[in-house]
């Protein structure tokens, strides 16, 4: 019933907006180039959607739809994609999915990258979200992709993959201050951005996070107050045959204090991109990440080297993306709280890489994109990846596209490695998981004021994690690969610019599961593997400039009860934010989130999780 | 959510009764709009060039990110006498005539190199594409600037004025 509402309320809404008027510009035509090169604009977000080259499944989210969301942190702002379902776990941990699998411990099929750096950790297979916190006024972007990420990205890009960039130091030179405070939560940030003569530019940013602890539905109360800072700095430099960027950030955490628990992290990442001539550029990336977090006397740190190269080279009728890369980790698990170990409790892991992908036109609006990625790691032999795609440009802002791609989750150290005798024992038979994936869709623009897309899946995994008693009846338990299935679903989304002010947003996903385990097989554990998802999920917005000065945006989502026990019931709930700006330096907002309840469950998570809470926030930004 | 559906009743009503403001700001598309047909002020084509029943023919080859904006931008617009007109292409086929090309999409790389020898001044944007055509868009400090390649404008046989090339942010003379 809840799904009508939505659908009912936005019905009418978007038959109105086929009556409104074409976009509003003010007449430039009578400036001269001088003045027009003096015209301050604003920036990429009105901007189509520049979408990945591949026909995929992508959701866009803009700079100006985080600036209008009264999102205050990282996974908050990834509500915004219809296609990701995101469950908040307590004050700072989300659990975040494409096409199912979601929880903190199934939750291992979504690769996420900041600016070229993925934030996958291989310990666990995870995202450790907490323990990032980009300052969101210096996102460009975040393209989130639902399906096999192919070829092009990183391992594990299974269902799914996140690509955040953040604006060129270029486009944020000036100051700007942000606070917001309310009674759940405080944030601060201040960025400072300078031009280092022609047409180089560095930018310095700070932020800071307070966030309270939330309530339990359950006897398990977990102290979440969650305090953490982050700070860095990005350069762009270079001129047109050769750009170079360097960025890095600094990020500290506290929570459960009385515990002493805290977390740390820091990267650096250098770029350099190569033009060679008009057709062909190349590309050489390196970054080192680290972190280290202690919670409940149990340490783990993990320390990444990255390298890629890549080559892109645009010839006759063919457009090819070729690059190799190689990533070495070195971790450390030592648990003071209970008997679970990694053995060994330190290792270092290599991941090898190699891809290439050619885009054809066999004739003309067809195109023909084949592609295969090889990759080893340390724990399985070479992995083929291919990917065959085939679009179709129907007319000038139409496409119709089918895929069919494989891809692998890489068993990480915890798969491999822990082990707790006599009743965990070690699980050196445990193999990668297999997708292999079907896709079609279409994307377009069936009016000017419309942009539509519709994307269909149907998943065939095999090699799922199982967890099984060692000999069928009896401890030790180890990880085994026993069970199989299919997921489908559909996902829909538009957008609407019903007037110049005044764009309205809809989507909804639907997914289906069935797994079943290979015969004589057992898992204890269904949950760690399959995770608990919604069938479906509607997420809708509406994002007013009610006057030049004053903004309206709200956003309502309504998702179904989670399909796994611990029983979490569907909700539906909503947020606000209404904003006001001065004089294009001075801008003041109050903001909410989850109006509808003072409290709702997103997530069962048996030992973590807690009930995401109403907040109620205010807030200035500040520009000069 | 039946809160949440009032407050989407409240929005559209409010919306409904709500003036219709103007926009403070500008995109910068609006801005690309409007330079693409100044720059055929400062360039001057091969007289072989140009033969296209006395209008300047600008091309959109691949996505077209401006729309209408585009035919906003070069309505009452002259040079040397001569109005424009808008061409919208999927690729190099067809696009002999063009005087000026804004290339965009995925096979930006291909169509540039399918123009390399014409008399035409290709345009880029740094948003979309990492190829660059004679005039690469780029936003700097918040404002759409450019670079220019003058080599690149050469082997089109094409001459650029310096006052175009003095609002560039970098000029490649090869």
């Amino acid at each position: 019933m809840r799904t009508a509402v939505s659908a009912v309320a936005l019905g009418p809404v978007l038959l109105w907006a086929s009556v409104a008027h074409a976009d509003e510009q003010p007449d430039l035509s009578n400036l001269s180039i001088e003045q027009l090169a003096q015209i301050k604009v604003t920036s990429v977000s009105k901007q189509p959607q520049p979408l990945s080259e591949a026909p995929a499944a992508v959701y866009v989210i803009t700079a100006q739809d985080i600036d209008h969301s009264g999102a205050t942190s990282l996974p908050e702002a990834l509500r915004l994609a219809p296609n990701l379902n995101v469950q908040q776990v307590d004050a700072s941990q989300y659990a975040i999915a494409a096409r199912g699998f979601n929880g903190l411990q199934a939750g291992n099929k979504l690769l996420v990258l900041i600016d070229g750096r993925s934030i996958y950790t291989p310990l666990a297979d995870n995202v450790v979200w907490q323990l990032h916190q980009p300052m969101l006024e210096d996102i460009q972007q975040i393209e989130v992709i639902s399906g096999p990420g192919g070829t092009l990205y990183g391992p594990n890009a299974v269902n799914g993959v996140v690509n955040i960039t953040t604006k060129s130091a270029q486009d944020t030179i000036g100051a700007l201050v942000r606070g917001t405070a309310g009674p759940e939560e405080r944030t601060a940030a201040a960025r400072y951005g300078f031009s280092l003569g022609g047409s180089a530019a560095m930018r310095v940013y700070a932020d800071w996070d307070d966030r309270d602890g939330l309530p339990t539905a359950t006897a398990n109360l977990i102290d979440d107050h969650f305090r953490s800072w982050q700070a860095g700095f990005r350069s762009d430099f270079g001129g047109e045959s050769d750009k170079f960027t360097v960025q890095g950030d600094l990020f500290h955490a506290t929570d459960q204090e009385s515990r002493g628990d805290r977390s740390n992290a820091r990267n650096i990442l250098a770029r350099w991109t190569h033009a060679l001539g008009s057709s062909a550029s190349f590309q050489l990336q390196s970054y080192y990440d680290w972190y280290s977090s202690d919670v409940t006397l149990v340490r783990q740190s993990l320390a990444t080297i990255d390298n890629e190269a890549q080559l892109n080279l645009a010839t006759g009728s063919n457009q090819i993306v070729a690059g190799a890369g190689v990533r070495t980790t070195n971790d450390l698990f030592i648990n003071n709280l209970n008997a679970f170990e990694l053995d060994p409790e330190k290792r270092r892991l290599w991941v090898y890489n190699v891809f290439a992908q050619d885009r054809l036109e066999v004739a003309p609006r067809l195109s023909l994109i084949g592609g295969v990625k090889l990759e080893r790691s340390s724990f399985v032999g070479w992995q083929v990846l291919p990917n065959v795609r085939l679009s179709y440009q129907a007319s000038g802002n139409d496409l119709v596209w089918a895929a069919v791609s494989k891809a692998v989750r890489t068993p990480s150290r915890i798969d491999r490695q822990l082990q707790f005798l006599p009743l965990l024992a070690p699980s050196t038979d445990f193999e990668a998981e297999q997708l292999t994936a079907l896709e079609a869709g279409y994307r377009g623009q069936p009016a000017r004021w419309l942009s539509l897309s519709v994307n269909l899946f149907y998943n065939f995994y095999n090699d799922l994690r199982t967890t099984e008693f060692l000999d069928g009846q009896t401890i030790p338990i180890e990880l085994l690969n026993g069970r199989k299935g299919r997921t489908y679903g559909i996902e829909a989304w538009g957008k609407a610019q019903v007037t110049p002010w005044w764009q309205l947003s809809l989507g909804v996903t639907t997914l289906h599961k069935n797994f079943h385990l290979l015969d004589d097989r057992m898992d204890l554990q269904p949950r760690n593997s399959l995770g608990a998802d919604p069938r479906w999920q509607v997420v809708g917005s509406s994002d007013m400039e009610l006057t030049p000065r004053l903004s309206l945006t709200i956003d309502a989502r309504d998702v179904a009860p989670l399909d796994l026990p611990p029983a979490v019931p569907g909700y539906a709930d909503a947020g606000a934010r209404l904003a006001y700006d001065f004089n294009d330096r001075v801008e003041l907002f109050v903001a909410g989130r989850n109006l509808v309840h003072r409290t709702h469950a997103e997530n069962g998570d048996p030992g973590a999780a807690q009930l995401s809470k109403r907040s109620i926030y205010a807030g200035t930004r500040l520009r000069f | 959510m039946r809160r949440a559906a009032l407050s989407f009743a409240a929005a559209v009503a409010a919306a409904w009764l709500a003036p219709a403001p103007a926009r403070a700001d500008v995109s910068d598309l609006a801005v690309k709009a409007a330079f693409l047909p100044k720059f055929a002020r400062y360039v001057t084509w091969p007289a072989s060039a140009l033969a296209h029943n006395g209008q300047m023919v600008l091309c959109v080859i691949g996505d077209d990110p401006f729309g209408t904006m585009l035919n906003q931008s070069v309505t009452g617009q002259q040079v040397d006498g001569r109005g424009f007109v808008i061409r919208r292409l999927s690729s190099a086929a067809g696009a002999s005539d063009c005087a000026i090309a804004f290339v965009d999409g995925p096979r930006t790389g291909e169509v540039l190199a399918a123009l390399r020898h014409n008399p035409v001044l290709t345009v880029t944007d740094s948003r979309s594409s990492a190829q660059h055509g004679i005039i690469h868009f780029a936003i700097v400090g918040g404002r759409v600037r450019f670079y220019i390649d003058e080599a690149q404008a050469q082997a089109h046989g094409l001459v650029i004025s310096s006052r175009l090339l003095a609002l560039a942010i970098g000029v490649n003379q090869g």
